[in-house]
């Protein structure tokens, strides 16, 4: 039985969940260091360059089947690669201290299985990285998807020392086998050594196409993080939620009204289509946000963020919808709608941000709107 | 349960053991078979049958014939003995199958013309079969399947979490699938056989995608290889019946890795192959 034993253990050690529950509540992840040799960051920097940004799992304006302007379920690796390619040129332009990304993929059939944290990490001067899965099967059975791994990462030019990933709620509107295949949401966090100090930096992408409320418990449960979080930090991610210039609750005429304020719904890149559909549209509700803007830093501050979409437009961040595209009534798609924030500890500075929705914003010469149906977010943060 | 089991005993006439399966036996005229998931066999001649599965034929049209090459006489009643050599042809048209697996394992292509294509998988196989002792038979098999394209087709393969779907579809989404295979199976009395099976497939490559007739590019790599073992047991029932149970090991690449802790620290990600573990289990009625 004893000589059984390590063969029996090399069977089981190639067993796996068809889908993994993802049972923690918190707990470390790996982290991940370049092969290749990178610049030295400078030693005990005052500001850090970061960006964060949703790179749609290397598939750039590929339409996928839930995008319904396409149906396309997998890429070829030739796709991939000439995506990442040019994403990770992007990312070396802008030349971040920190980056988080979200969707990024390994091991995953729709993304030929290439290693995105292994990709940014060789192509970019982002020496560090830390991957926490958020979706991880080795099948799912729908539409061909397969094996998937997807996540959110946070990649650094300093040492990443320690890196976890903490759980968030999971949707209660789905049956047992489609919660089973379906993605679980966590907030990533990763603990930087600049050298004279250690900063914390969190990535999060919440939930999209939930109509029981999960998005808004899972931001309050970020919120909370942070107020508990004793290192200076940064956070960045896709909130899959509007800035909170408004409140949607507020009646139509009065002061807090959406009306004219912030668009909330029929953006040019829903299709009728995917009404009725598990891929809906659920209804935006911005007022969660607003203590993010009340307690934090946000790159972006709701006064240059303006009233009114001819006003908000140049801090856009994401369209389903690609420029090679026209929707139903003609129109291209264009960036539509902000759902990306950077944010730091209220009374800590911003500085030169942006969202780089085209070549030109901060200097860069690579076209965001071709690379991801989301904008990179863009500052620098004065560290305190 | 003490009254079904002592029917199934008392029931069995149990002159000699049950013939062993998936051999290069072929029956004597007239003589059939059929699983719920083993393939309906009936032989045409001594030396000539046919099979296809009962269950798929509908949706996948499918007919494999047998021709016994060398077969010794087999006296009525009496288990085939010496050297047994059986060649194999079919034909397979799996597209109406594959079509009503779109929306799970294939994707539905709501908005677009791509679909899955019409194709014909022929397929050729050998098998040799010999006695060591009574009431056992060593077989050696190797066959080959390939798929000839009827139309264009946007299917590419389903990398999925059983090896045995892949096997299944490897020549109609890959292009081809070779088999090289041997398996030992003995008789332990009259009511039990003990069967031993290894198999090395290897399958066409990924293959191109195609998109509105495009061709966007190759198709991540996978290993070709599939491994698979599988033990099992026919337990005797009735006058000709039998229970198959047993268990399938298969070994392949599903594009998994495995994360691996470095001395620094760090980590990276390996390409690791995936197993399968699996129970079989069949009822198959008469019998050679």
């Amino acid at each position: 039985m004893r000589r059984l034993a390590p063969l029996l253990l090399l069977v089981l050690a190639g067993c796996e969940w068809v889908a993994d529950p993802l049972k923690f509540t918190r707990e470390d992840v790996p982290r991940y260091k370049a092969n290749a040799e990178h610049p030295a960051p400078p030693q005990n920097p005052t500001g850090l360059k970061v960006m964060a940004w949703n790179v749609k799992y290397g598939a750039c304006r590929v339409d996928f089947w839930f995008d319904f302007w396409g149906d396309r379920v997998q890429l070829s690796e030739g796709e991939v690669n000439d995506c990442l390619t040019k994403v990770t040129a992007l990312i070396k332009e802008y030349d971040p201290d920190i980056l988080m990304a979200e969707e990024i993929e390994v091991d995953s059939k729709r993304s030929a299985y290439v290693d995105m944290v292994r990709f940014v990490l060789e192509n970019t001067n982002l020496q560090y990285a830390t991957f926490d899965e958020t979706w991880n099967a080795r099948y799912v059975p729908s539409e061909g998807v397969g094996r998937i791994t997807l996540g959110n990462a946070i990649f650094s030019r300093y040492p990443i020392t320690k890196a976890e990933r903490i759980r968030q709620v999971d949707r209660t509107d789905q049956d047992f086998l489609t919660a089973t295949f379906y993605i679980k949401r966590a907030i990533g966090r990763a603990e930087i050594d600049l050298g004279d100090r250690k900063i914390a930096a969190f990535v999060v992408h919440t939930e999209a196409y939930d109509f029981d409320g999960t998005k808004q418990k899972q931001i309050q449960q970020i919120f909370d993080v942070l107020k508990v979080e004793e290192m200076p930090w940064v956070i960045g991610g896709d909130f899959n939620e509007l800035p909170p210039v408004c409140d949607e609750k507020a009646a139509e005429g009065s002061p807090d009204s959406c009306e004219g304020k912030l668009r909330l719904a029929g953006f040019l890149d829903e299709r009728a289509s995917s009404k009725g559909t598990e891929y809906e549209q659920p209804p935006y509700t911005p007022s969660v946000m607003k203590q993010f803007y009340d307690s934090y830093e946000p790159s972006i501050s709701l006064s240059r963020y303006g009233v009114g979409e001819a006003a908000q437009s140049p801090y856009f961040t994401h369209t389903v919808l690609g420029p090679d595209g026209v929707n139903d009534e003609g129109v291209p798609g264009r960036w539509n709608r902000t759902l990306d924030y950077l944010f730091i500890r209220k009374g800590e500075s911003w500085t030169n941000t942006d969202v780089l929705q085209e070549a030109g914003r901060l200097g860069i010469t690579g076209d965001p709107l071709r690379l991801s149906d989301h904008a990179p977010v863009v500052g620098t943060w004065g560290l305190p | 349960m003490r009254a079904l089991v002592l029917v199934l005993v008392a029931s069995a006439a149990f002159a000699t053991p049950r013939p062993a399966r998936d051999t290069a036996d072929v029956g004597n005229a007239g003589s059939y078979s059929v699983g719920v998931f083993n393939p309906l066999r009936i032989a045409f001649h001594n030396r000539f049958e046919l099979q296809a599965n009962p269950i798929l034929f509908f949706v996948a049209p499918h007919l494999d014939a047998r021709f016994a090459i060398l077969k010794p006489p087999v006296e009525p009643g009496q288990l085939p003995m010496g050297v047994r050599l059986t060649a194999e042809a079919g034909l397979l048209m799996p597209t109406y199958g594959m079509r009503l697996m779109k929306g799970f394992f294939f994707p539905s292509w709501a908005t677009s013309p791509n679909d899955i294509g019409f194709m014909l998988i022929p397929r050729v196989g050998l098998l040799f079969s010999g006695d060591f002792f009574t009431n056992d038979v060593l077989t050696f098999r190797i066959d080959a399947a390939m798929r000839i394209p009827m139309g264009p087709n946007s299917a590419t393969p389903m990398n999925s979490f059983l090896a045995p779907l892949e096997i299944l579809f490897a020549a109609p989404l890959t292009g081809f699938c070779g088999r090289l295979g041997g398996a030992y199976d003995h008789a332990f009395g009259d009511r039990l056989r003990l069967r031993g099976e290894v198999n090395l497939y290897l399958t066409g490559q990924q293959g191109n995608l195609s998109v509105n007739g495009v061709d966007v590019g190759a198709v991540a790599p996978i290993s070709p290889f599939i491994f698979t073992a599988h033990l099992g047991l026919d337990i005797a029932v009735f006058k000709y019946s039998r229970i198959a149970v047993g268990a399938l090991f298969a070994n392949y690449d599903q594009g998994a890795t495995q994360v691996v802790t470095r001395a620094d620290g760090f980590s990276d990600r390996v390409r690791v192959r995936s197993n399968n573990i699996l129970p079989t289990v069949d009822f198959i009625w008469a019998g050679f």
